[in-house]
């Protein structure tokens, strides 16, 4: 095996999302993520607002709270000035996410003279793109660069996020596992982890009383490799500082590579995205079939003028297709929009892959977990996506509320995170009780915007309802351009619905009536401002 | 070799010896009890084109994949965008099993030829309309796959032919009168007509919903009426919804 120096510095800009979404410090505000707060202000955090927690706790400890929804595009694309400031310092940026970003610190540490110096240059390279971007000179205390620089990554990650005083964290040569022994097993899962997301590992970790992470190294790897296969082997390497991505040996037996001009040049972020995706899927079938999967990639698009955009991305775990698709997109979005946008059109897109990994695959669960039947249906899913946009394909996430618009969201498969087993309801700690709601049975068919009807006596008069909700006369006919005109045979309501009465702008007052029609069909309509609507059909 | 009996001379004669158990058309999915009278296999055979029509198609069609939902199978509905997921959760339905694909615009074809690849269920909403070719190659697809399509509204106009048409002929709600009470339960009476070994005429009297919101066979259990009579017996007309119920109560 070659020796790789695999050194690392690791730059993390904290409250990146927020600073995406374009909120200052002085604000009470909040980014969620699929429901759960993800990022918060320092006067949020006052106010107790958490990471984790859902969107309407946040709501619940403060009322005036500003809830921004993540995106992960902006937040990369605005991330773009800083590591484009960055550049001055090294070419070989690995962007991990918005916010953070490493590169290998052995040429520019020699050149800028020791890790210190280096981490130093950063930290003002940083600070001068943020004042450009905030437009001050003085860049908020809390939003301060942090940096590690350590042997491995996942080392260099962790010093970046756990110093408090001092911004910069330089761990020695050969010192990482003397600092990584007294932090929590619980790093093994985090975000900075090869082993992301291995939450059951950690909680047998724990459960067996290796608690920290000096315990897991002192333990023999033939054990921990007996017992826990790959992931417990790659947990102790972790732990001892050894980081077993970077010092693996280029494993691919030539070059993976492929790139194509675009011919006529095109304009369309749209178009380079479309013919990246082809190469991403060609890309991932042929690492497949050595066994691989790539951590690390570069994607540099050329125009007809000849400038270029080259960038290195990184990815926790692996690739998949539509990873490196979006990240193409990102890129180019980012381009676009920067200070060093291109005059001319897109003529030359290429990926490269620059690491990999052995792909060790996915395990399918036995019982309860993912299986062979699902990754199916999400394999199609996300070949719909693919044709129709994110979006397309949609799951029911139950809300909570009066009325069936609110109860009955659908949110995209993606933010769902495509888990098969997920509770579609909402947490019984959560379930209010909503006065005034429907009663079973429900309405099979919920219109997702309301339409315009009308209910007439037999003279064809429109009716009316008192302030009280009693109708003026006898309903005869139901009268809808969609559905035509029908007798009705029976009536019932009406049910009141009164919603924030306190807000003038948002407040709602209906008044909602069953119709069953001759032809058997029923529907739930409602009277607002003496103005019928059709809601809902039993259908 | 030596366990083999004797007249298996060679290989090349298992096939005649042991054909399989059980054929791909003959494999069928789950259906909950109450409905399973619809069916002659007892379940919804696997590459079938079933069309549900009349005043309580939606609430059949959801309730025919109550059982596929809970036995780990995949739904999708293409083109149902006013679905009433909270109704549907009422009827049983395990609705993390189910994706929506609500406009799929002109690429309709397309996305549920993609469906047949991955999921079980595939419902297809009353303004979806198919190419011919696409109907054709779906079809091929689904028998290959193993998926089923069930279309609200005629199967015709998506350019399938259905196997099995399940018809909503009589939907009586209780509970409301004119200017009191409201909806508290719907009487169905679904007719099934088919081709082929399915091509007889059989009926199904269910709650759909019953006061809960759930499917309740109505009266005795997996009461069907099988249609046509023996021919050497007078035929009289069929017992109406009406007196069944009083019947029933």
């Amino acid at each position: 095996m070659n020796f790789i120096d695999t050194r690392t510095l690791v730059l993390t800009v904290p409250h990146w999302r927020l600073i995406a979404a374009g909120i200052t410090c002085e604000q009470l505000a909040a980014v969620v993520d699929s429901d759960r707060v993800v990022d918060a202000t320092p006067i949020a955090v006052d106010h107790g607002v958490t990471l984790g927690i859902r969107r309407r706790e946040a709501q619940k400890l403060c009322a005036d709270l500003e809830i921004v929804v993540d995106d992960e595009e902006l937040s990369v694309r605005r991330f773009n000035s800083v590591v484009e400031a960055l550049e001055s310092v090294t070419p070989r940026i690995e962007i991990t996410t918005g916010g953070r970003c490493s590169f290998p610190t052995r040429g520019p540490s020699r050149y800028f003279g020791g890790d210190q110096a280096l981490a130093r240059t950063v930290v003002e390279q940083t600070l001068k793109a943020l004042s450009v971007m905030f437009e001050t000179a003085e860049v908020p205390r809390y939003i301060y660069p942090k940096i590690g620089v350590a042997d491995s990554r996942f080392v260099a990650a962790l010093a970046a996020a756990s110093q408090t005083s001092s911004r910069i964290k330089i761990i020695a040569p050969g010192r990482s596992a003397a600092f990584l022994e007294s932090f929590p097993v619980d790093v093994l899962a985090s975000e900075e982890s090869p082993l992301f997301g291995a939450n059951d590992l950690v909680d047998v970790f724990r459960r067996l009383g290796l608690k920290r992470l000096g315990d897991i190294s002192a333990l023999p790897s033939e054990e921990l490799l007996a017992r826990f296969g790959s992931p417990g082997l790659l947990a102790q390497q972790l732990a001892l500082g050894t980081d077993d991505r970077a010092s693996l040996p280029h494993l691919i037996s030539s070059v993976v590579l492929e790139e194509s001009e675009i011919d006529p040049p095109t304009d369309r972020v749209d178009t380079a995205v479309f013919i990246a995706k082809a190469f991403a899927d060609r890309i991932c079938q042929r690492l497949a079939a050595e066994g691989l999967a790539c951590v690390r990639i570069l994607i540099e698009v050329e125009t007809e003028h000849g400038e270029i955009s080259s960038r290195l991305w990184r990815h926790e775990r692996q690739f998949t297709p539509t990873d490196i698709t979006d990240r193409v997109r990102w890129q180019l979005e980012g381009w676009w929009k920067s200070e060093m946008a291109p005059t001319g059109s897109l003529s030359l897109v290429r990926l490269v892959v620059d690491e990999t990994i052995p792909d060790s695959g996915c395990q399918l669960g036995f019982w309860g977990e993912k299986t062979a039947n699902d990754e199916r249906a999400i394999r199609s899913f996300v070949r719909i996506q693919g044709l129709l946009g994110s979006d397309s394909v949609t799951v029911v996430q139950r809300g909570g509320g009066r009325r069936l618009v609110n109860i009955e969201q659908r949110v995209p498969f993606v933010a769902a995170k495509f888990d098969p087993n997920r509770v579609v309801a909402l947490p019984e700690s959560t379930v209010a009780p909503w006065p005034g709601q429907l009663l079973a049975p429900l309405p099979a068919s919920v219109l997702p915007q309301a339409e315009k009807l009308e209910i007439v006596d037999s003279d064809g008069c429109l009716i009316g309802v008192s302030g009280r909700g009693h109708m003026e006369r006898d309903p005869a006919y139901f009268q809808s351009e969609t559905l035509g005109s029908h007798l009705i045979v029976g009536w019932g309501g009406p049910w009141f619905l009164e919603e924030r009465w306190w807000d003038l702008t948002k407040k709602i007052r209906q008044a909602r009536f069953q119709f069953l029609l001759a032809n058997s069909m029923s529907h739930l309509c409602f009277i607002e401002n003496g103005q019928w609507w059709l809601e809902a059909s039993y259908e | 070799m030596q366990n083999a009996p004797a007249w298996l001379s060679s290989l090349s004669d298992i096939p005649q010896a042991s054909s399989p158990e059980i054929l791909a058309q003959h494999r069928t999915f789950p259906v909950v009890d109450e409905l399973a009278g619809l069916f002659t296999d007892g379940g919804i055979r696997q590459g079938s084109t079933i069309e549900v029509t009349g005043a309580a198609a939606v609430s059949l069609a959801s309730a025919l994949t109550i059982a596929v939902s809970h036995s780990g199978g995949w739904v999708a509905a293409v083109g149902l965008p006013m679905f009433g997921s909270s109704a549907a959760s009422d009827l049983g339905i395990k609705l993390s099993r189910w994706a929506f694909i609500d406009h799929p615009g002109d690429q309709a074809g397309v996305v549920i030829h993609a469906l047949t690849v991955g999921v079980d269920l595939i419902l297809i909403g009353p303004d979806i309309r198919l190419r011919s070719d696409h109907g054709r190659k779906i079809v091929a697809r689904m028998r290959e796959r193993g998926a089923s399509v069930i279309t609200i509204g005629k199967a015709d106009l998506c350019n399938l032919r259905p196997d099995l048409c399940l018809r909503v002929s009589q939907a009586a709600w209780t509970g409301i009168e004119l200017g009191h009470g409201r909806l508290t339960s719907r009487k169905v009476e679904i007719e099934r007509l088919g081709r082929g070994a399915d091509s007889n005429l059989r009926r199904e009297l269910v709650w759909l919903p019953d006061g809960e919101g759930r499917l309740k066979t109505f009266g005795r259990r997996n009461k069907s009426v099988n249609l046509p009579r023996p021919s050497h017996r007078v035929s009289k007309p069929l017992v109406g919804i009406d007196e069944l119920m009083s019947q029933a109560s």
